[in-house]
């Protein structure tokens, strides 16, 4: 069969649509890009996984809890936990919150459609009059506002939701770790393959919630309503967290009034690959947030890189955006190639086509994006 | 008890030019780091035995020396010049511990610190005439080589001019001192407030004259002052800091001591002018500081703009402005030298000083998160914002000023305001914003600023604001001998009550 070489594109970004088609990746393949990037992914596997389980359990324990007071403290009330709490020797789960709403208010795939469906509203409006029996202030409450309470509802299935997301995707991040350190994973490609695969594995996983009241469990998503990890939960994160994001909360301030935003949110560019890694550092800064959970928990070979630098760690938050950004680079490689309409190195001339104009529709979003930045080596 | 303020540096300074030991720059650093800390501690013992009720000098010493010419080693101390033989004991022990470990020529650059700071005590310790000018122009010996040997690219430039500017200081300087004596037929230089009452006035106002002109350059007072911001630009930081914070300082402490103490009348009637000079000397200074893009010469401005009110307030000749004199010569020595503590390390840190490329230097993680706040509160502090020193000396001199000489006083106030303007500039443009970014798109990574570089910043600051709650811990070394001088001065301008000064200081009553 003769070699077809795949179509050129005209596109300004063509160098990286070159790259994906040849297997290459976004990402420049360093031997320091993979350090930082599984070092990094390290760190937040082990914050994720604190994260998520307490989303879960926000989402499950605290279902339709008005003043959820202890809602960080997973069930385990002690004065230790309260006083270490108030001293704030404490994961920021306010991060995980902040990334949950977000992705509620951007919406997308089959579970936005699911919220607004009339099945949901029957499995929710059961959950509700369970919990609030007997509580008739409460019920008065519903029925004059009877939004009111559905939507504290549809917060919690995005509690769950993201929190089943993270849960498959902490384990993605903690098994690449632990392959990085028996030298099995030594490349970015490596690493690209290693996320699309796990991404893979998990896409027909359902993404499913109940709540139990009264020691009765209650639907809210149930199987048949057919949400999957992939479709439902894994690209409208991708979508909400990687790229749109929220200009509220970042470091720049933009004015709605001068336009400064765009009307269709779909065009919003605020998210991970877009963000400024030069945040201010302020206390209550998501990134921020992030960024400070993840510095407990960097491994030591990544401290070292870091130690080698002008500034040593003093710029430790900073160092760990660009880092983090570069890992970002990496999971929305896989799912790109793990999206692509057809195999990468397909020989026929109309897949082929299909395959660039999907590409060229990825590099239009991330024309503005920190991709070229993360070209460069680390900034000192 | 007092020449061991001036035996110490001396003794240091030679020990350091002859003492064949001293193996490294650092060794000789932290040698007359310790000498200085000696001075320091010295003057905190003098100050413990100080006795703040008595107005005049004390702990007097005197040796006959060339009596045929009147002269006399004659020191004491008394209220006007002890804050700022402590200040200038302090300075020198931050300039000397600030010092770049890896300087070249380091015994050279230390005994001159040491010199340096022999002159400037002696100066102010001082009490016969010729030997204060003997000790002004020893100090201009050290000064000049320091900014001549380890300044930037045009110290030659500066130095020089700062040479010829203070050498025709020093001549303006003696050549009143000698006039006084021969014309009041005194046999000898010793300082006495009463030589010029047989003068005529008109005799009187001619040798002022010459002290203005003198003081007026060391001050300095525009348009006199064009050495000063060359020097300041050309000077390194720890020369700087003693320029501003201590130098400076002997020319407005020539005026109170010289020009209100020896010729009250002839102040009196040169007084509004003096005012008026204040004026242009604050307004000009602001506006010039606006302008500039170099962070240093806009401090150096600012300098040139806060010491117009200290003439301001000594022209009003009050007990209350006089203490207000005493007090922003502490309080611009203890800011100016905190300004230019910071700019010296941002400096060090960026390699500019140019205001139109620093950008965002109070990031936390990538930029100087503590100099920007101490900065901060440096301007502050600089433009009179209550709580610290700055606001007390300033709002002192102008509540004094305001009833003498109101027009003036106003416009002077305005010149505060425009400290405020352009250290907003300077705060905004170098500290605030995103920090700037590499030809690369990465942003610039500056080196980490080590906590030796901030203590200094951080003591001043903590002065600062100490001095700023409580002024009286300044004021009360200096009330007696202030009402003393006031009396003295006793001008038909002299319109508050002597005890004014105490009543605003919160002060019961002042021992006279």
């Amino acid at each position: 069969m003769p070699n077809t070489p795949q179509l050129k594109s005209k596109h300004p970004y063509a160098e990286y649509i070159e790259r994906i088609q040849q297997g290459k990746t976004l990402l420049p393949d360093t031997p320091e890009n993979v350090l930082e990037v599984v070092g990094v992914l390290k760190s937040y596997g082990v914050v994720m996984d604190a994260y998520y389980k307490n989303l879960i359990y926000i989402a499950e324990g605290q279902f339709l809890e008005l003043f959820p007071f202890f809602k960080y403290f997973d069930g385990k009330v002690t004065i230790a936990k309260l006083m270490r709490h108030l001293w704030h020797d404490r994961i920021n789960f306010e991060y995980a919150e902040y990334c949950m709403k977000v992705m509620q208010w951007h919406g997308g795939g089959g579970l936005d459609e699911y919220l607004e469906s009339e099945t949901f509203r029957k499995c929710a409006q059961k959950a509700i009059d369970a919990k609030t029996r007997g509580n008739f202030f409460i019920r008065g409450l519903n029925k004059a506002f009877p939004e009111f309470l559905l939507e504290q509802v549809r917060q919690s299935v995005y509690y769950s939701v993201l929190g089943q997301f993270w849960d498959v995707m902490c384990e993605i991040f903690l098994t690449l770790s632990d392959l990085y350190d028996q030298g099995k994973i030594t490349t970015i490609p490596q690493i690209v393959e290693h996320v699309k695969a796990g991404l893979v594995r998990a896409a027909s996983k359902p993404i499913v919630y109940a709540v139990e009241i009264g020691g009765q469990r209650y639907n809210i998503i149930p199987k048949s309503a057919k949400l999957t990890f992939l479709a439902d939960a894994a690209i409208p994160y991708v979508e909400t967290i990687f790229f749109r994001g929220t200009p509220f909360l970042g470091t720049v301030s933009y004015n709605a009034q001068a336009q400064q935003i765009p009307f269709d949110q779909g065009r919003f560019a605020y998210g991970a690959l877009y963000a400024d890694p030069l945040p201010i550092g302020g206390a209550g800064i998501p990134p921020t947030l992030l960024m400070q959970d993840m510095r407990h928990y960097i491994p030591d070979y990544l401290h070292q890189v870091y130690q080698q630098t002008i500034r040593k760690e003093d710029d430790l938050l900073i160092k760990l955006c660009e880092s983090f950004q570069k890992s970002m680079f990496c999971v929305t490689n896989a799912t790109i190639v793990g999206l692509m309409p057809h195999p990468i190195d397909t020989r026929d001339p109309k897949e082929q086509k299909i395959n660039l104009v999907y590409l060229q529709g990825w590099m239009d979003r991330l024309r503005s994006s920190q991709l070229e930045s993360v070209q460069i080596g680390s900034a000192s | 008890m007092l020449s061991i303020l001036l035996w110490i540096p001396l003794i240091g300074a030679i020990a350091i030019a002859l003492w064949p030991n001293f193996q490294s720059g650092r060794q000789v650093k932290q040698f007359s780091l310790v000498v200085s800390v000696l001075a320091l501690v010295w003057t905190a013992v003098i100050g413990s035995q100080f006795d703040i009720a008595i107005a005049g000098s004390q702990f007097q010493e005197t040796i006959p020396w060339l009596d045929s010419l009147g002269l006399r080693y004659q020191v004491g101390i008394d209220g006007l010049s002890f804050p700022l033989v402590a200040l200038n004991s302090l300075l020198t022990c931050i300039a000397i511990y600030s010092t770049d470990d890896d300087l070249e020529r380091p015994r050279f650059y230390y005994s001159l610190m040491l010199l340096l700071n022999f002159g400037v005590v002696g100066a102010f310790l001082a009490e016969n005439m010729l030997l204060f000018f003997l000790f002004f122009e020893i100090e201009l010996i050290p000064l000049y080589l320091l900014i001549g040997i380890w300044g930037g690219a045009r110290r030659g430039y500066a130095a020089t001019k700062f040479l010829i500017y203070t050498a025709v200081s020093g001549i303006a300087i003696l050549g009143s001192f000698l006039g006084l004596v021969w014309l009041s037929g005194a046999d000898s230089f010793v300082y006495q407030p009463d030589l010029a009452h047989s003068l005529s006035l008109t005799q009187q106002v001619v040798l002022l004259g010459g002290l203005l002109l003198g003081f007026g350059i060391k001050i300095p007072l525009v348009p006199l002052h064009t050495w000063l911001p060359d020097a300041h630009v050309e000077a390194s930081t720890p020369v700087s800091v003693l320029l501003a914070g201590v130098l400076l300082k002997l020319g407005t402490y020539g005026l109170l001591r010289f020009g209100v103490g020896l010729f009250p009348e002839a102040w009196a009637v040169l007084a509004p002018w003096l005012a008026s000079w204040a004026v242009v000397s604050v307004l000009y200074g602001a506006f010039t500081a606006i302008a500039q893009t170099d962070m240093k010469k806009m401090v150096a401005f600012s300098s040139v703009g806060h010491m117009g009110f200290i003439l301001l307030a000594a022209a009003a000749a009050t007990p209350l402005s006089l203490v207000a004199v005493e007090l922003q010569m502490v309080s611009h020595g203890l800011i100016s030298a905190l300004l230019f503590l910071l700019v010296g390390v941002v400096y060090k840190k960026t390699g500019t000083r140019d205001l139109t490329i620093l950008r965002g230097l109070l990031n936390p993680e990538r930029g100087l998160p503590v100099i920007g706040s101490l900065m901060v509160l440096g301007v502050m502090a600089s433009a009179g914002i209550p709580g610290m020193v700055g606001f007390i000396s300033e709002f002192l001199v102008f509540r004094a000023s305001f009833t003498a000489f109101p027009v003036q006083t106003l416009l002077c106030m305005v010149g505060t305001g425009l400290t405020a303007v352009y250290f907003l500039l300077l705060v905004n443009q170098a500290f605030f914003g995103r920090l700037t970014t590499r030809a690369d798109g990465k942003v610039v990574t500056l080196p980490p600023v080590a906590w030796s570089d901030r203590y200094p910043g951080i003591l001043l600051a903590l002065l600062v604001v100490l001095f700023g709650l409580q002024p009286s811990w300044i004021t009360g070394w200096t009330e007696a001998s202030i009402t003393q001088l006031a009396k003295t001065a006793a001008t038909p301008v002299a319109v508050l009550a002597p005890n004014a000064a105490a009543a605003v200081l919160g002060q019961s009553s002042i021992p006279s």
